[in-house]
Protein backbone atom coordinates (compact mmCIF):
# COMPACT_ATOMS: atom_id res chain seq x y z
CA UNK A 1 0.00 0.00 0.00
CA UNK A 2 1.44 3.39 -0.98
CA UNK A 3 1.44 6.11 1.26
CA UNK A 4 -0.01 8.18 -0.88
CA UNK A 5 -2.21 7.81 -4.40
CA UNK A 6 -3.36 10.74 -6.22
CA UNK A 7 -5.48 10.08 -9.02
CA UNK A 8 -6.20 12.97 -11.50
CA UNK A 9 -6.20 15.78 -8.70
CA UNK A 10 -7.12 19.42 -10.36
CA UNK A 11 -8.24 22.61 -8.45
CA UNK A 12 -8.96 25.95 -9.24
CA UNK A 13 -9.18 29.09 -7.19
CA UNK A 14 -11.78 31.51 -7.68
CA UNK A 15 -12.03 35.24 -6.69
CA UNK A 16 -14.59 37.45 -7.64
CA UNK A 17 -15.73 36.44 -11.10
CA UNK A 18 -12.10 34.95 -12.17
CA UNK A 19 -11.44 31.25 -12.03
CA UNK A 20 -8.08 30.26 -12.38
CA UNK A 21 -6.90 26.51 -12.79
CA UNK A 22 -3.64 25.84 -10.83
CA UNK A 23 -3.80 21.85 -11.05
CA UNK A 24 -4.84 20.15 -14.06
CA UNK A 25 -5.32 16.00 -13.41
CA UNK A 26 -2.48 15.58 -11.53
CA UNK A 27 -1.59 11.73 -10.96
CA UNK A 28 1.17 9.99 -8.43
CA UNK A 29 1.82 7.50 -6.06
CA UNK A 30 4.13 8.24 -3.13
CA UNK A 31 5.92 4.56 -1.68
CA UNK A 32 6.17 4.37 2.03
CA UNK A 33 9.86 5.50 3.48
CA UNK A 34 10.22 7.52 0.17
CA UNK A 35 11.75 10.75 0.02
CA UNK A 36 9.74 12.55 -2.32
CA UNK A 37 10.36 15.76 -3.90
CA UNK A 38 8.01 18.42 -6.19
CA UNK A 39 9.41 20.78 -8.32
CA UNK A 40 8.57 23.21 -10.43
CA UNK A 41 8.96 27.40 -11.22
CA UNK A 42 7.50 29.66 -9.25
CA UNK A 43 3.31 29.30 -9.74
CA UNK A 44 3.29 25.83 -10.84
CA UNK A 45 1.18 24.79 -7.83
CA UNK A 46 3.40 22.73 -6.11
CA UNK A 47 2.32 24.50 -2.46
CA UNK A 48 -1.47 23.86 -3.52
CA UNK A 49 -0.35 20.78 -4.11
CA UNK A 50 1.22 20.06 -0.80
CA UNK A 51 -1.66 21.63 0.68
CA UNK A 52 -3.90 19.44 -1.02
CA UNK A 53 -1.66 16.15 0.32
CA UNK A 54 -1.97 17.38 3.76
CA UNK A 55 -5.65 17.60 3.42
CA UNK A 56 -5.45 21.66 4.23
CA UNK A 57 -7.18 22.08 1.34
CA UNK A 58 -9.82 20.15 -0.62
CA UNK A 59 -9.28 19.38 -4.48
CA UNK A 60 -12.07 20.47 -6.48
CA UNK A 61 -11.86 17.10 -8.34
CA UNK A 62 -10.03 13.68 -8.85
CA UNK A 63 -9.33 10.83 -5.76
CA UNK A 64 -6.88 10.96 -3.09
CA UNK A 65 -5.33 8.09 -0.41
CA UNK A 66 -3.62 8.99 2.24
CA UNK A 67 -1.85 6.08 4.82
CA UNK A 68 -4.42 3.85 2.87
CA UNK A 69 -7.66 5.83 3.95
CA UNK A 70 -9.87 8.30 1.81
CA UNK A 71 -8.07 11.56 2.41
CA UNK A 72 -12.10 13.72 0.79
CA UNK A 73 -13.46 11.81 3.94
CA UNK A 74 -11.21 10.50 6.59
CA UNK A 75 -9.17 13.83 6.72
CA UNK A 76 -9.57 13.98 10.99
CA UNK A 77 -8.11 10.56 10.81
CA UNK A 78 -5.05 11.36 8.25
CA UNK A 79 -4.11 14.62 9.60
CA UNK A 80 -3.64 12.47 13.11
CA UNK A 81 -0.56 10.92 11.47
CA UNK A 82 0.73 13.66 9.17
CA UNK A 83 2.17 16.80 9.77
CA UNK A 84 3.72 19.64 7.64
CA UNK A 85 6.25 22.33 7.94
CA UNK A 86 5.95 25.39 5.97
CA UNK A 87 8.23 27.84 4.34
CA UNK A 88 8.52 31.51 5.81
CA UNK A 89 6.46 29.80 8.39
CA UNK A 90 4.09 32.16 10.81
CA UNK A 91 2.84 30.74 14.63
CA UNK A 92 1.10 32.96 17.16
CA UNK A 93 3.80 36.29 17.64
CA UNK A 94 3.79 36.61 21.29
CA UNK A 95 3.92 32.98 22.43
CA UNK A 96 7.36 31.96 22.96
CA UNK A 97 9.07 28.98 20.98
CA UNK A 98 8.29 26.40 24.25
CA UNK A 99 4.73 27.69 24.13
CA UNK A 100 3.96 27.58 20.55
CA UNK A 101 5.84 24.22 20.61
CA UNK A 102 3.16 23.21 23.37
CA UNK A 103 -0.28 24.72 22.11
CA UNK A 104 0.80 22.58 18.73
CA UNK A 105 1.60 19.71 20.90
CA UNK A 106 -1.94 20.00 22.39
CA UNK A 107 -3.67 20.44 19.17
CA UNK A 108 -2.36 17.00 18.31
CA UNK A 109 -4.03 15.67 21.39
CA UNK A 110 -0.65 15.09 22.84
CA UNK A 111 -0.85 15.44 27.41
CA UNK A 112 1.15 15.32 30.40
CA UNK A 113 4.63 13.45 30.17
CA UNK A 114 4.50 12.79 26.46
CA UNK A 115 3.67 16.36 25.52
CA UNK A 116 6.54 17.73 27.67
CA UNK A 117 9.10 14.71 26.13
CA UNK A 118 7.61 15.27 22.66
CA UNK A 119 8.47 19.26 22.99
CA UNK A 120 11.58 18.88 24.49
CA UNK A 121 12.69 16.61 21.95
CA UNK A 122 11.59 18.83 18.86
CA UNK A 123 13.57 21.61 21.28
CA UNK A 124 16.55 19.54 21.25
CA UNK A 125 16.55 17.83 17.66
CA UNK A 126 16.70 21.75 15.86
CA UNK A 127 18.94 23.12 18.52
CA UNK A 128 15.96 25.55 19.63
CA UNK A 129 17.32 25.49 23.21
CA UNK A 130 18.76 29.03 24.02
CA UNK A 131 15.48 30.56 22.05
CA UNK A 132 12.95 28.17 23.59
CA UNK A 133 11.85 31.27 25.68
CA UNK A 134 12.18 33.59 23.31
CA UNK A 135 8.91 35.33 21.49
CA UNK A 136 7.82 34.03 17.75
CA UNK A 137 8.15 37.47 17.12
CA UNK A 138 12.15 38.14 17.92
CA UNK A 139 13.32 35.22 16.12
CA UNK A 140 15.36 35.29 12.90
CA UNK A 141 13.98 33.93 9.43
CA UNK A 142 16.11 30.65 10.10
CA UNK A 143 15.05 30.57 13.38
CA UNK A 144 11.44 30.84 12.66
CA UNK A 145 12.02 28.09 9.84
CA UNK A 146 13.42 25.56 12.84
CA UNK A 147 10.00 26.28 15.10
CA UNK A 148 7.98 24.55 11.90
CA UNK A 149 10.36 21.70 11.25
CA UNK A 150 10.14 21.00 15.07
CA UNK A 151 6.76 21.57 15.65
CA UNK A 152 6.31 18.96 12.48
CA UNK A 153 7.79 16.29 14.20
CA UNK A 154 5.93 16.73 17.53
CA UNK A 155 3.15 14.04 16.74
CA UNK A 156 5.73 11.31 15.13
CA UNK A 157 3.83 11.81 11.31
CA UNK A 158 3.82 8.62 9.64
CA UNK A 159 4.04 11.40 6.65
CA UNK A 160 6.30 14.90 6.69
CA UNK A 161 5.35 17.25 3.94
CA UNK A 162 7.79 19.88 4.13
CA UNK A 163 7.42 22.73 1.98
CA UNK A 164 10.37 24.98 1.22
CA UNK A 165 12.04 23.31 4.24
CA UNK A 166 15.03 25.26 4.00
CA UNK A 167 14.17 28.67 2.36
CA UNK A 168 15.66 31.65 4.09
CA UNK A 169 18.24 29.67 6.06
CA UNK A 170 22.02 30.00 5.53
CA UNK A 171 24.00 27.75 4.38
CA UNK A 172 25.50 26.08 7.21
CA UNK A 173 21.75 26.01 9.02
CA UNK A 174 20.12 24.74 5.44
CA UNK A 175 22.64 21.85 5.24
CA UNK A 176 22.13 20.80 9.33
CA UNK A 177 18.40 21.12 8.06
CA UNK A 178 19.27 18.54 5.48
CA UNK A 179 21.06 16.50 8.22
CA UNK A 180 18.25 16.75 9.88
CA UNK A 181 15.62 15.81 7.75
CA UNK A 182 17.60 12.86 6.65
CA UNK A 183 18.15 11.91 10.74
CA UNK A 184 14.46 11.78 11.24
CA UNK A 185 13.63 10.18 7.91
CA UNK A 186 16.19 7.39 8.70
CA UNK A 187 15.06 6.89 12.66
CA UNK A 188 11.61 7.08 12.35
CA UNK A 189 11.39 5.38 9.27
CA UNK A 190 8.66 7.85 7.50
CA UNK A 191 7.71 9.17 4.17
CA UNK A 192 8.73 12.47 3.31
CA UNK A 193 7.26 14.67 0.75
CA UNK A 194 9.19 17.89 -0.11
CA UNK A 195 9.04 21.05 -2.20
CA UNK A 196 12.00 22.97 -2.93
CA UNK A 197 13.45 25.39 -5.26
CA UNK A 198 17.14 24.64 -4.43
CA UNK A 199 18.22 21.68 -7.20
CA UNK A 200 21.20 20.35 -5.33
CA UNK A 201 19.12 19.67 -2.22
CA UNK A 202 16.21 17.74 -4.37
CA UNK A 203 19.49 15.72 -6.05
CA UNK A 204 21.11 14.78 -2.26
CA UNK A 205 17.63 14.13 -0.44
CA UNK A 206 14.68 12.82 -3.23
CA UNK A 207 14.57 9.40 -3.89
CA UNK A 208 11.83 10.06 -6.60
CA UNK A 209 10.92 13.72 -7.94
CA UNK A 210 7.93 14.85 -9.42
CA UNK A 211 7.99 18.12 -11.84
CA UNK A 212 4.92 20.62 -12.21
CA UNK A 213 4.52 23.11 -14.46
CA UNK A 214 1.93 25.47 -15.16
CA UNK A 215 -0.01 22.98 -12.93
CA UNK A 216 0.50 19.91 -14.66
CA UNK A 217 2.89 17.12 -13.91
CA UNK A 218 5.86 17.39 -16.55
CA UNK A 219 7.81 14.36 -15.35
CA UNK A 220 8.14 11.75 -12.64
CA UNK A 221 11.08 9.41 -12.01
CA UNK A 222 14.16 9.61 -10.11
CA UNK A 223 17.13 11.86 -10.75
CA UNK A 224 19.27 9.41 -12.71
CA UNK A 225 15.73 8.72 -14.82
CA UNK A 226 14.97 12.66 -15.64
CA UNK A 227 18.41 12.79 -16.55
CA UNK A 228 18.67 10.31 -19.08
CA UNK A 229 14.93 10.61 -20.25
CA UNK A 230 15.55 14.26 -21.02
CA UNK A 231 18.87 13.24 -22.87
CA UNK A 232 20.72 15.92 -21.32
CA UNK A 233 24.52 15.58 -22.28
CA UNK A 234 27.27 15.93 -20.22
CA UNK A 235 29.39 18.87 -20.53
CA UNK A 236 33.06 18.88 -21.67
CA UNK A 237 35.59 21.81 -21.94
CA UNK A 238 38.49 22.17 -23.61
CA UNK A 239 41.33 24.62 -23.78
CA UNK A 240 43.83 24.24 -26.38
CA UNK A 241 46.60 25.85 -27.69
CA UNK A 242 47.39 25.40 -31.73
CA UNK A 243 44.35 24.62 -34.90
CA UNK A 244 41.65 22.57 -34.50
CA UNK A 245 38.83 21.91 -36.86
CA UNK A 246 35.77 22.67 -35.35
CA UNK A 247 33.98 20.44 -38.07
CA UNK A 248 35.60 17.30 -36.84
CA UNK A 249 33.99 17.77 -33.42
CA UNK A 250 30.58 17.94 -34.72
CA UNK A 251 30.43 15.05 -36.97
CA UNK A 252 31.55 12.91 -33.29
CA UNK A 253 28.89 10.42 -32.77
CA UNK A 254 26.81 11.58 -29.26
CA UNK A 255 28.17 15.32 -29.38
CA UNK A 256 24.97 17.44 -29.38
CA UNK A 257 26.33 20.70 -29.39
CA UNK A 258 29.73 22.37 -29.50
CA UNK A 259 30.33 26.16 -28.82
CA UNK A 260 34.07 27.92 -29.85
CA UNK A 261 35.36 30.49 -28.17
CA UNK A 262 39.37 31.86 -28.57
CA UNK A 263 41.18 29.15 -27.24
CA UNK A 264 38.00 26.85 -26.11
CA UNK A 265 35.51 24.78 -26.87
CA UNK A 266 32.82 23.87 -25.13
CA UNK A 267 30.76 20.77 -26.48
CA UNK A 268 27.53 18.87 -24.88
CA UNK A 269 27.46 15.01 -25.44
CA UNK A 270 26.36 12.11 -24.34
CA UNK A 271 27.93 10.40 -21.62
CA UNK A 272 27.01 6.38 -22.91
CA UNK A 273 28.36 6.55 -26.36
CA UNK A 274 32.67 6.57 -26.75
CA UNK A 275 32.83 10.25 -27.55
CA UNK A 276 35.23 11.72 -24.94
CA UNK A 277 38.31 9.70 -26.68
CA UNK A 278 36.86 10.57 -30.07
CA UNK A 279 37.06 14.19 -28.59
CA UNK A 280 40.29 14.43 -27.25
CA UNK A 281 41.40 12.17 -30.74
CA UNK A 282 40.08 15.68 -32.35
CA UNK A 283 43.16 17.76 -30.58
CA UNK A 284 45.45 15.87 -31.88
CA UNK A 285 47.96 18.71 -33.10
CA UNK A 286 47.10 20.95 -30.90
CA UNK A 287 48.41 21.06 -27.14
CA UNK A 288 45.45 20.79 -24.45
CA UNK A 289 46.11 22.95 -21.86
CA UNK A 290 43.24 22.04 -19.46
CA UNK A 291 40.08 19.51 -19.85
CA UNK A 292 37.03 19.18 -17.57
CA UNK A 293 34.11 17.16 -17.41
CA UNK A 294 30.85 18.33 -16.24
CA UNK A 295 27.72 15.52 -15.30
CA UNK A 296 24.30 17.32 -15.67
CA UNK A 297 22.62 18.00 -12.58
CA UNK A 298 19.00 18.75 -11.34
CA UNK A 299 19.46 22.18 -12.17
CA UNK A 300 19.32 21.26 -16.28
CA UNK A 301 16.43 19.12 -15.90
CA UNK A 302 14.68 22.39 -14.08
CA UNK A 303 15.80 24.55 -16.89
CA UNK A 304 14.59 21.99 -19.50
CA UNK A 305 11.59 21.15 -17.83
CA UNK A 306 10.67 24.63 -17.26
CA UNK A 307 11.40 26.31 -20.70
CA UNK B 1 -7.75 9.11 20.82
CA UNK B 2 -8.02 9.26 24.42
CA UNK B 3 -10.92 11.52 26.24
CA UNK B 4 -6.92 13.37 27.56
CA UNK B 5 -6.11 13.84 24.04
CA UNK B 6 -9.75 15.31 23.32
CA UNK B 7 -9.51 17.36 26.19
CA UNK B 8 -6.20 18.60 25.34
CA UNK B 9 -7.51 19.60 21.43
CA UNK B 10 -10.30 21.80 23.61
CA UNK B 11 -7.56 23.37 26.02
CA UNK B 12 -5.49 24.11 23.29
CA UNK B 13 -7.36 27.33 22.57
CA UNK B 14 -7.52 28.16 26.42
CA UNK B 15 -3.77 28.26 26.74
CA UNK B 16 -3.79 30.03 23.57
CA UNK B 17 -6.15 32.78 24.70
CA UNK B 18 -4.78 32.69 28.29
CA UNK B 19 -0.89 33.05 26.73
CA UNK B 20 -2.02 35.76 24.58
CA UNK B 21 -4.11 37.39 26.63
CA UNK B 22 -1.72 37.75 30.21
CA UNK B 23 1.28 39.58 27.49
CA UNK B 24 -1.07 41.89 26.54
CA UNK B 25 -1.98 45.03 28.36
CA UNK B 26 -4.77 45.74 26.33
CA UNK B 27 -6.46 42.63 28.06
CA UNK B 28 -6.56 44.06 31.07
CA UNK B 29 -7.94 47.36 29.42
CA UNK B 30 -10.69 45.19 28.00
CA UNK B 31 -11.21 43.04 31.36
CA UNK B 32 -11.39 46.02 33.88
CA UNK B 33 -11.05 49.79 32.77
CA UNK B 34 -13.48 50.01 29.74
CA UNK B 35 -16.35 48.08 31.08
CA UNK B 36 -15.54 49.91 34.37
CA UNK B 37 -15.52 53.14 33.02
CA UNK B 38 -18.75 52.52 30.64
CA UNK B 39 -20.91 51.48 34.01
CA UNK B 40 -19.44 54.10 35.83
CA UNK B 41 -20.34 56.68 32.80
CA UNK B 42 -24.39 54.85 32.69
CA UNK B 43 -24.17 55.09 36.34
CA UNK B 44 -23.63 58.58 36.80
CA UNK B 45 -26.02 59.74 34.37
CA UNK B 46 -29.15 58.13 36.12
CA UNK B 47 -27.66 60.29 39.25
CA UNK B 48 -28.13 63.34 36.63
CA UNK B 49 -31.42 62.05 35.70
CA UNK B 50 -32.02 61.65 39.57
CA UNK B 51 -33.75 57.96 38.19
CA UNK B 52 -35.15 55.84 40.98
CA UNK B 53 -33.79 52.60 42.40
CA UNK B 54 -35.77 50.14 39.98
CA UNK B 55 -34.51 52.19 36.68
CA UNK B 56 -31.09 52.26 37.82
CA UNK B 57 -30.87 48.61 38.44
CA UNK B 58 -32.82 48.73 34.86
CA UNK B 59 -29.83 50.13 33.11
CA UNK B 60 -26.82 48.74 35.26
CA UNK B 61 -28.00 45.36 34.49
CA UNK B 62 -28.00 46.47 30.57
CA UNK B 63 -24.75 48.01 30.86
CA UNK B 64 -23.34 44.92 32.65
CA UNK B 65 -24.83 42.47 30.62
CA UNK B 66 -23.09 44.14 27.17
CA UNK B 67 -19.81 44.15 28.96
CA UNK B 68 -20.19 40.40 29.67
CA UNK B 69 -21.36 39.91 25.73
CA UNK B 70 -18.32 41.53 24.51
CA UNK B 71 -15.86 40.21 26.39
CA UNK B 72 -17.17 36.51 25.86
CA UNK B 73 -17.79 36.77 22.15
CA UNK B 74 -14.59 38.71 21.42
CA UNK B 75 -12.93 35.59 23.24
CA UNK B 76 -14.64 33.14 21.07
CA UNK B 77 -13.70 35.36 17.91
CA UNK B 78 -10.02 35.34 19.11
CA UNK B 79 -9.89 31.77 17.68
CA UNK B 80 -9.45 33.35 14.24
CA UNK B 81 -8.51 36.90 14.73
CA UNK B 82 -5.45 36.12 16.86
CA UNK B 83 -4.31 33.36 13.66
CA UNK B 84 -5.26 35.59 11.49
CA UNK B 85 -3.55 38.73 12.38
CA UNK B 86 -0.24 36.52 12.83
CA UNK B 87 -1.09 34.92 9.65
CA UNK B 88 -1.20 31.17 11.14
CA UNK B 89 -4.56 30.15 10.36
CA UNK B 90 -2.80 26.97 8.66
CA UNK B 91 -1.12 25.71 11.91
CA UNK B 92 -4.44 25.38 13.46
CA UNK B 93 -6.25 23.93 10.48
CA UNK B 94 -3.58 21.42 9.19
CA UNK B 95 -4.06 19.71 12.80
CA UNK B 96 -6.97 17.33 13.60
CA UNK B 97 -8.89 19.70 15.62
CA UNK B 98 -12.59 20.29 15.06
CA UNK B 99 -14.30 23.42 15.44
CA UNK B 100 -15.97 22.19 18.34
CA UNK B 101 -12.62 21.53 20.23
CA UNK B 102 -11.24 24.90 19.33
CA UNK B 103 -15.21 26.77 20.39
CA UNK B 104 -15.42 25.29 23.90
CA UNK B 105 -11.58 26.06 24.36
CA UNK B 106 -12.51 29.54 23.38
CA UNK B 107 -15.44 29.75 24.94
CA UNK B 108 -14.26 28.62 28.96
CA UNK B 109 -11.37 30.99 28.19
CA UNK B 110 -14.38 33.83 27.70
CA UNK B 111 -16.74 31.99 30.43
CA UNK B 112 -13.55 32.51 33.06
CA UNK B 113 -13.62 36.17 31.86
CA UNK B 114 -16.74 37.04 31.71
CA UNK B 115 -17.49 35.84 35.49
CA UNK B 116 -14.45 38.30 36.03
CA UNK B 117 -16.18 40.92 34.61
CA UNK B 118 -19.17 40.34 35.94
CA UNK B 119 -17.45 40.38 39.85
CA UNK B 120 -15.90 43.58 39.31
CA UNK B 121 -18.89 45.04 37.81
CA UNK B 122 -21.27 43.91 40.26
CA UNK B 123 -18.71 44.84 43.28
CA UNK B 124 -18.54 47.94 41.62
CA UNK B 125 -22.24 48.62 41.27
CA UNK B 126 -23.10 48.16 44.41
CA UNK B 127 -20.62 49.84 46.11
CA UNK B 128 -21.19 52.98 44.31
CA UNK B 129 -24.65 53.03 43.02
CA UNK B 130 -26.30 50.82 45.80
CA UNK B 131 -27.69 48.27 43.14
CA UNK B 132 -28.08 44.94 44.91
CA UNK B 133 -26.93 42.21 42.16
CA UNK B 134 -28.25 39.50 43.93
CA UNK B 135 -31.90 40.26 44.13
CA UNK B 136 -33.36 37.85 42.36
CA UNK B 137 -31.31 35.17 43.49
CA UNK B 138 -27.93 33.31 43.01
CA UNK B 139 -29.98 31.03 40.37
CA UNK B 140 -31.10 33.79 38.35
CA UNK B 141 -27.38 35.14 38.00
CA UNK B 142 -26.58 31.51 37.02
CA UNK B 143 -28.82 31.29 34.55
CA UNK B 144 -28.54 34.40 33.24
CA UNK B 145 -24.83 34.67 32.94
CA UNK B 146 -25.13 31.08 31.27
CA UNK B 147 -27.62 32.49 28.79
CA UNK B 148 -25.31 35.14 27.84
CA UNK B 149 -22.29 33.05 27.43
CA UNK B 150 -24.26 30.69 25.19
CA UNK B 151 -25.45 34.11 23.11
CA UNK B 152 -21.67 35.51 22.91
CA UNK B 153 -20.35 32.16 21.74
CA UNK B 154 -22.81 32.16 18.72
CA UNK B 155 -21.67 35.82 18.15
CA UNK B 156 -17.66 34.87 18.20
CA UNK B 157 -18.46 32.16 16.08
CA UNK B 158 -20.85 34.21 13.39
CA UNK B 159 -17.38 36.91 13.57
CA UNK B 160 -15.20 33.51 12.97
CA UNK B 161 -17.77 32.17 10.01
CA UNK B 162 -17.87 35.48 8.31
CA UNK B 163 -14.15 35.73 8.52
CA UNK B 164 -13.82 32.21 6.77
CA UNK B 165 -16.30 33.25 4.52
CA UNK B 166 -15.18 37.01 3.01
CA UNK B 167 -11.62 36.91 4.52
CA UNK B 168 -9.66 39.05 6.80
CA UNK B 169 -11.80 42.47 5.80
CA UNK B 170 -14.49 40.84 8.00
CA UNK B 171 -12.80 40.96 11.30
CA UNK B 172 -14.74 44.19 11.78
CA UNK B 173 -17.97 41.80 12.62
CA UNK B 174 -15.92 41.37 15.67
CA UNK B 175 -16.77 44.81 16.96
CA UNK B 176 -20.27 45.29 15.12
CA UNK B 177 -21.79 42.21 16.29
CA UNK B 178 -22.55 43.70 19.87
CA UNK B 179 -23.44 46.68 18.81
CA UNK B 180 -26.39 45.59 17.09
CA UNK B 181 -27.05 43.46 20.21
CA UNK B 182 -27.11 46.90 22.34
CA UNK B 183 -29.37 48.59 19.52
CA UNK B 184 -32.28 45.59 19.21
CA UNK B 185 -32.09 43.60 22.48
CA UNK B 186 -33.19 46.52 24.75
CA UNK B 187 -29.70 46.97 26.55
CA UNK B 188 -30.49 50.29 28.08
CA UNK B 189 -34.33 50.43 27.17
CA UNK B 190 -37.75 48.55 26.80
CA UNK B 191 -37.78 46.47 23.56
CA UNK B 192 -41.52 47.89 23.34
CA UNK B 193 -40.42 51.73 22.69
CA UNK B 194 -38.02 49.99 19.49
CA UNK B 195 -39.87 50.41 15.83
CA UNK B 196 -42.20 47.79 14.80
CA UNK B 197 -39.43 45.75 12.70
CA UNK B 198 -36.79 45.89 14.92
CA UNK B 199 -39.37 44.58 18.23
CA UNK B 200 -39.58 41.46 15.92
CA UNK B 201 -36.03 41.39 15.35
CA UNK B 202 -35.45 41.37 19.13
CA UNK B 203 -37.81 38.99 20.23
CA UNK B 204 -35.66 36.36 18.14
CA UNK B 205 -32.33 37.38 20.54
CA UNK B 206 -31.69 35.44 23.61
CA UNK B 207 -30.25 38.35 25.30
CA UNK B 208 -33.67 40.43 24.81
CA UNK B 209 -35.16 37.34 27.09
CA UNK B 210 -32.45 37.34 29.51
CA UNK B 211 -32.26 41.01 29.99
CA UNK B 212 -36.26 40.59 31.05
CA UNK B 213 -35.69 37.69 33.08
CA UNK B 214 -33.04 39.60 35.04
CA UNK B 215 -35.06 42.68 35.33
CA UNK B 216 -37.97 41.04 36.58
CA UNK B 217 -36.26 40.46 40.02
CA UNK B 218 -36.50 44.68 40.05
CA UNK B 219 -39.95 44.77 38.89
CA UNK B 220 -40.02 44.98 35.95
CA UNK B 221 -42.96 42.08 34.79
CA UNK B 222 -42.59 38.81 33.35
CA UNK B 223 -40.17 37.20 31.47
CA UNK B 224 -39.93 34.24 29.17
CA UNK B 225 -36.72 32.64 30.17
CA UNK B 226 -37.07 29.31 28.72
CA UNK B 227 -37.87 30.82 25.00
CA UNK B 228 -34.90 32.79 25.73
CA UNK B 229 -32.59 29.81 26.92
CA UNK B 230 -34.03 27.74 24.38
CA UNK B 231 -32.76 30.14 21.50
CA UNK B 232 -29.86 30.59 22.98
CA UNK B 233 -28.56 26.91 22.58
CA UNK B 234 -30.41 26.89 19.68
CA UNK B 235 -28.20 29.35 17.77
CA UNK B 236 -25.21 27.29 19.60
CA UNK B 237 -25.88 24.52 17.84
CA UNK B 238 -26.62 26.30 14.54
CA UNK B 239 -23.50 28.46 15.08
CA UNK B 240 -21.55 25.36 15.62
CA UNK B 241 -22.35 23.61 12.74
CA UNK B 242 -21.84 26.42 10.42
CA UNK B 243 -18.77 26.93 11.65
CA UNK B 244 -18.23 23.37 10.55
CA UNK B 245 -19.32 24.06 6.58
CA UNK B 246 -17.45 27.45 6.93
CA UNK B 247 -14.05 25.78 7.69
CA UNK B 248 -14.73 22.65 4.93
CA UNK B 249 -15.90 26.09 2.64
CA UNK B 250 -12.82 27.71 3.82
CA UNK B 251 -10.48 24.52 2.65
CA UNK B 252 -12.48 24.37 -0.74
CA UNK B 253 -12.41 27.84 -2.16
CA UNK B 254 -8.58 28.39 -0.16
CA UNK B 255 -9.37 30.63 1.71
CA UNK B 256 -7.72 29.04 4.27
CA UNK B 257 -4.61 29.41 2.18
CA UNK B 258 -4.99 33.00 1.49
CA UNK B 259 -5.96 33.65 5.38
CA UNK B 260 -2.38 32.40 5.87
CA UNK B 261 -0.60 34.66 3.38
Amino acid sequence: MPALRAEKICKSFKRLFQEKKVLFDISLSIERGEIFGILGPNGAGKTTLMSIFSTLIRPDGGSLEVLGRDALRDTHAIRERINISSGNPNFPWSLTVRENLQHSAMLYGLSGRSLQRSVEEAISAFELGPQSDAKFETLSTGQKQRVSLAKSILNRPEILFLDEPTSGLDPEMAMKTRDLIKKIYQEEEITVVLTTHYMPEAEELCDRIAFLREGRLVALGTPGELKRALQIGHRIFVEYDGEVDPMKLRIIPGVMEVKELSGRVEMVFDHSGRAVSSIIKAFEGADILDIGIEEPDLEDVFLELAR
Amino acid sequence: MSWQGELHKVLSATYKNWIISKRNAFTLFELVFWPFIGLLSIGLLTRFLELGDDMVAFVLVGAIALSILQISQIDVAYILLFDLWSKSIKQTFVAPVRGYHLVLGAMLFGVIRGVAVFIVLAAASSHLFGFDFLAGGVATVIIFLAGTFLTAASIGMVVCISILLFGQRADVAAWTLSGIMMLVSGVYYPVSILPGPLQILSKSIPLTYLLEYYRSAYGYGDHQILLGIALALLYFVASLLILNLAIERARSTGMMLRLSE
